[in-house]
Formats: structure tokens, sequence, C-alpha cells
């Protein structure tokens, strides 16, 4: 080679050290002085912030609403896994299985939520919920459903379950598409001998493809999980902002509410050191039980 | 089972995603009289004072200029960073470089909320608080991991040869990435790219947090103002006509690039 020792380190260097300082600056910095921050009381302005030890994590402990986010967050996790994974399987496989003309079209249908902006899936559902002129009521009242009208965003009880649909709606096609990946790299040849077997397309679904498709399904709840536990408070922000009477606050938006709307940065930072701990306690546990070994061919 | 009966799910579920999608743009043409008389019904003439208020009174022209400006840079600087970082690990083999793909692959995987607390005084400390420029490097670098991720997996498939050939040949190594692998790899940019343009001009949160000043504000916060008002003025109309304004450049998109998008998206969700 002609060039030296030296020049291949320089271009090395050229390569990696931009991006290596931009990502310690603006996410491994941030990360870790979050874990620092979780042991100061501090409102915002240099001169008061305060070292005070673990007290924050005894606030955490002793924060009634702290339990009650934890349980909304795992309450949307288990929605979405179960909606979107039974779903997007159910699609995928029909897609894929039966010969359908307009497949290409119910894919790129279904698809297209996945790259809508959340702000605009947040209102756009607010509105479908809205009491009076939404989707929903008036849907309910048409089928002579009067009574099962109700302010589905402003009650205590619906609120939270209103905000699943929203989410399965807007996240189904990407897991489909997935599925549908899986699924096509499954060779004819196992139904073929399957359907020799004399094996009904309903135990062909158990038998070959759910099997064959598991890492896939894997990935998915994975990935579901993770997304869930990191993002939902997205949703949560846009269309209830965690009300009425704290009914929807997840991690996220609570995090929200005592760092950006109260100034409680320190307990903040404690809030979201829960959520990094939850979350990958939660992924490792996971992975944990979803080991399972691959399908020999 | 019946093919017939395996379509009616299939047709319940595309009229639930395109409803409401078509329902709001033709409530961007209705008066609000029209929207409380029948909420479901066609607007009665194609009325376009909802999009001109939702521009004028609303400045939604200087929301969507910040988003287009945050959109661009967001998307340049993060191919600028990334491509010779994926190009270094995926082909130089350096020691180390096992490591530092873990690192920014990981990084995919944690909740950043508890980042954003110190990278808005970091942001105040830089003087990039409510700037789109702050923001856009904020964006960049968020999605750095994910677009590394995606280029390396691009940049594997090129034949080693190639780079051989074009060293002897005398090309220098910043010559080889910028001439061979870069034009090589053109189609995984494009791909990245037009993934990471939507979620930057999709994004929410972030600018929530970083912008504080309307004049600064991106269409999402925009939109989110104009939803916020709607509540209290009532006026669905030009709610709906600032989404439609919102979501068009987001079709035209996924219409051009459907089938990149889609395979794009998949590709990089197999990760965790």
């Amino acid at each position: 080679m002609v060039q030296s020792k030296k020049q291949k380190y320089l271009f090395l260097a050229f390569c990696l050290i931009p991006t290596f300082i931009m990502f310690s600056i603006f996410t491994l910095y941030p990360l870790f002085s979050g874990l620092y921050y979780s042991f100061f009381e501090w409102s915002g302005s240099s001169e008061n912030k305060e070292f005070i030890g673990i007290s924050n994590y005894i606030q955490l402990f002793n924060d009634e609403i702290i339990p009650m986010t934890i349980l909304h967050d795992y309450f949307l996790v288990a929605a979405k896994v179960l909606g979107i994974m039974v779903l997007a399987l159910f699609f995928a496989v029909a897609l894929t299985q039966l010969k359908i003309k307009e497949a290409p079209f119910y894919r790129i249908v279904f698809f297209f939520p996945n790259i809508m902006s959340v702000v605009v899936i947040g209102i756009l559902w607010t509105f479908i919920y809205n009491p009076s002129l939404g989707l929903v009521n008036s849907g309910l009242q048409f089928m002579g459903l009067e009574d099962w009208t109700r302010p589905w965003l402003g009650s205590e009880k619906w609120a939270l379950p209103s905000l699943v649909l929203p989410s399965i709606w807007a996240g189904i096609g990407l897991f489909m598409l997935m599925l549908m990946g899986g699924i096509a790299n499954v060779s004819k040849s196992y139904y073929e001998a399957a359907e020799i077997d004399g094996a009904n397309e309903w135990q062909q679904f158990w038998k070959v493809t759910l099997p064959l498709v598991w890492p896939q399904i894997k990935i998915s709840i994975l990935y579901i999980v993770i997304t869930t536990l990191n993002g939902s408070f997205i949703i949560v922000q846009i269309m209830t902002g965690g009300g009425p009477n704290n009914s929807t606050h997840v991690m996220g938006s609570y995090l929200y509410e005592q760092a950006f709307v109260q100034y409680n940065f320190g307990y903040g930072a404690t809030i979201g050191v829960m959520i990094l701990i939850l979350s990958l306690v939660t992924v490792l546990i996971l992975q944990f039980f979803m080991r399972r070994e691959r399908v020999e061919y | 089972m019946g093919r017939a009966g395996i379509r009616i799910p299939l047709v319940l579920w595309s009229l639930a995603v395109l409803y409401p999608i078509i329902w709001m743009f033709i409530g961007s043409f209705k008066s609000n009289g029209e929207i409380y008389a029948n909420p479901w019904g066609w607007p009665e003439s194609l009325n376009m004072g909802n999009f001109v208020t939702a521009w004028t009174e609303y400045n939604i022209d200087t929301s969507v200029f910040n988003s287009l400006i945050v959109t661009v840079v967001g998307a340049l600087l993060t191919l600028f960073l990334a491509i010779p970082t994926a190009y270094a690990i995926e082909r130089l083999r350096f020691r180390g470089s096992q490591f530092l793909f873990t690192l920014y692959v990981s990084a995919m995987m944690i909740p950043m909320v508890l980042g954003w607390i110190p990278l808005f005084f970091l942001l105040a400390r830089f003087n990039m608080l409510d700037n789109i420029y702050g923001l856009a490097i904020v964006y960049a670098v968020s999605q750095l991991p994910f677009t590394i991720f995606v280029l390396t997996s691009f940049m594997s498939t090129i034949p080693k040869s190639l780079e051989e050939s074009a060293a002897m040949d005398g090309l220098s190594p910043y010559g080889v990435l910028l001439k061979i692998i870069t034009p090589l790899s053109m189609s995984g940019i494009i791909t990245v790219t037009i993934m990471n343009a939507i979620q930057f001009w999709n994004e929410y949160f972030m600018a929530l947090i970083f912008l504080q000043t309307e004049e600064n504000y991106t269409l999402a916060l925009t939109i989110d103002f104009i939803s916020s008002e709607a509540q209290y003025t009532n006026a669905w109309g030009t709610l709906f006509a600032s989404l439609t304004i919102a979501i068009v450049p987001v079709i035209i998109l996924y219409a051009i690039f459907q089938q990149r998008i889609a395979k794009g998206m998949t590709e990089g969700a197999i990760k965790g």
C-alpha cells in the first residue's frame, strides 16, 4: 500500500472523530449528567442547585402518582403488543398466503399511518373522540347506541383505553411488513408437505407459519415494548396532557410535567433514571423469556 | 377459510385508515357552520378560507419554512457525520470498531427523555436554545445511530476489490470514500435520508422542549398550538387545514418512495 501508517490513522480520525464528538456532547453527556442531576434539587437557575443525595429517590418511592404512571405505561405496552401483533399477524398472513389480487393496495394503505406525524395522528384522533362532533360518538348514535356515547378523553375511566386505538392504528403497518418479510422467507415446500400430511389452513398456520416467523415476532414484540416505554408520552401529551386528573399520565409525561412545567429538574431527572432502568430491565426479562430455540430447517 | 370472508377485515381496516385522513382533508374545506351542522358531510363549496386563515393568522408559512430548514439541515448533517463513520466501522476494521458500532447501535434502545433535561441546559449554554439550527443539530445526532446502522449494512455488500484497485491506482482514502463508496451506497443513502427527513418533519416533543417563541415554531408545534386554541375558538376548519398542510408533503414523499420507505423502515426496525 502506498499510504503510510500515519496517513491511515489521520484518515480514521477524520472519519470517526466528528461523529464521536457530536455523539458524546449531544447523547452521552446528557444521559450521564441526567443521572447526576437526579441527586440535586434544582429549579433551573444555577444558584439554587443543591445536592440532596438520594432524597429525590425517596420522594419517588413515596410519590403516589409514580405507581400509576408505571401501571399506565405497562397497560399501553400490553394493549399495544396484543392488539398490534394479532392484527399485524392476521394481515400479514392474509396478504401473503391467500392469493388476493389487491394485496399491494392494502400493504400501501396499512403502512401509510406509520409515516404520519404523531401530532397529526394525535389531533386527528382527539377530534375522532370529540364528544359532540367526533366520529366515534356520532357513529354510535347512528347505530342506535346512544347509551354508549361518552366524552372518551374526558373520562377518567375511558381516557387511557382510548389512547390504545390510535397507537394500534398508527403502528400496525410496520409490523405487518416485518412479518410479511418473515413469511416470504418460509419455503413453499413446508406448506406442500403439510398439505400432503392433511393439515388444514388453520393447522398450517399454527404448525408451520407461526414457528417459522417466530424470530420476526420476537423482534416485533421487543420493538413495540421499547418504543412504547420510551415514547408513549408523546401521544399522551398531545391527546390528554396526562389528564383528566392524572388518569393518563405515563412516566414520560410526568417527567415532562415535573421538569418543564413545574421546574423540578432534579426530580424530573430522577423519573428519567427510573424510566431508563425500567425499560432496560423489561427488555432483559423479555429477552430471557422469549429465548426459544430456532426452528431447525 | 373463504376468500371472500378474508376480504371483509381487510376492507374494514383500509376504511379505518383512510376515512379519518380523507375526512380531515374534506373538513379543511368546510366552514365551521358546516362542520357543526354535519361533521360527516361534504362541503358546500371548495372553500379555501381555512387555508388562508391558517396561513395568515397563524403564520403557518413561517413554521413551514422553519420545518424545512430543520429537516434539510438535520438530514444533511446526519449524512455528513454518518457516512465516514459507517465506512470506517464497516470497511476499515480497526481495533475498537466493533465496540464503536455496539455503542452507537445500543443508543437506539435507550430512552432519551432523561437526556433532554441536561440537553436543555446545554443548548442554553451554547446559546442554541429556541434556535432552529440548534434543534437541527440535536435532531441530526439523534438519528445518527439509526443512520450508521443502516449505512453499514448497505456498505457491507460492496466488493472489497473495488477499493483495493482504486487504492492501487493511487486514489487517496478520502478519494475512495468520496468517489467509490459514497456513489455505490447511494441507494442506501437516499433511503435513510428520506426516512430521517420524515422523522425531522414530524418530530414534536424535542421541538416542544427546545423551542419557545412562536416565530421559531416548527409546523408540529404550530399545529399543536392551533389545536389547543381550537378548544376555545372552535376553529376546527382551520385546524383541519393546518393538518392537511402538514401531511401533504409526507403523502407526496410516500407516493414517490413508497417501496424504499417501507423497506428502510423495516430494516431499521430490526435492531432490538
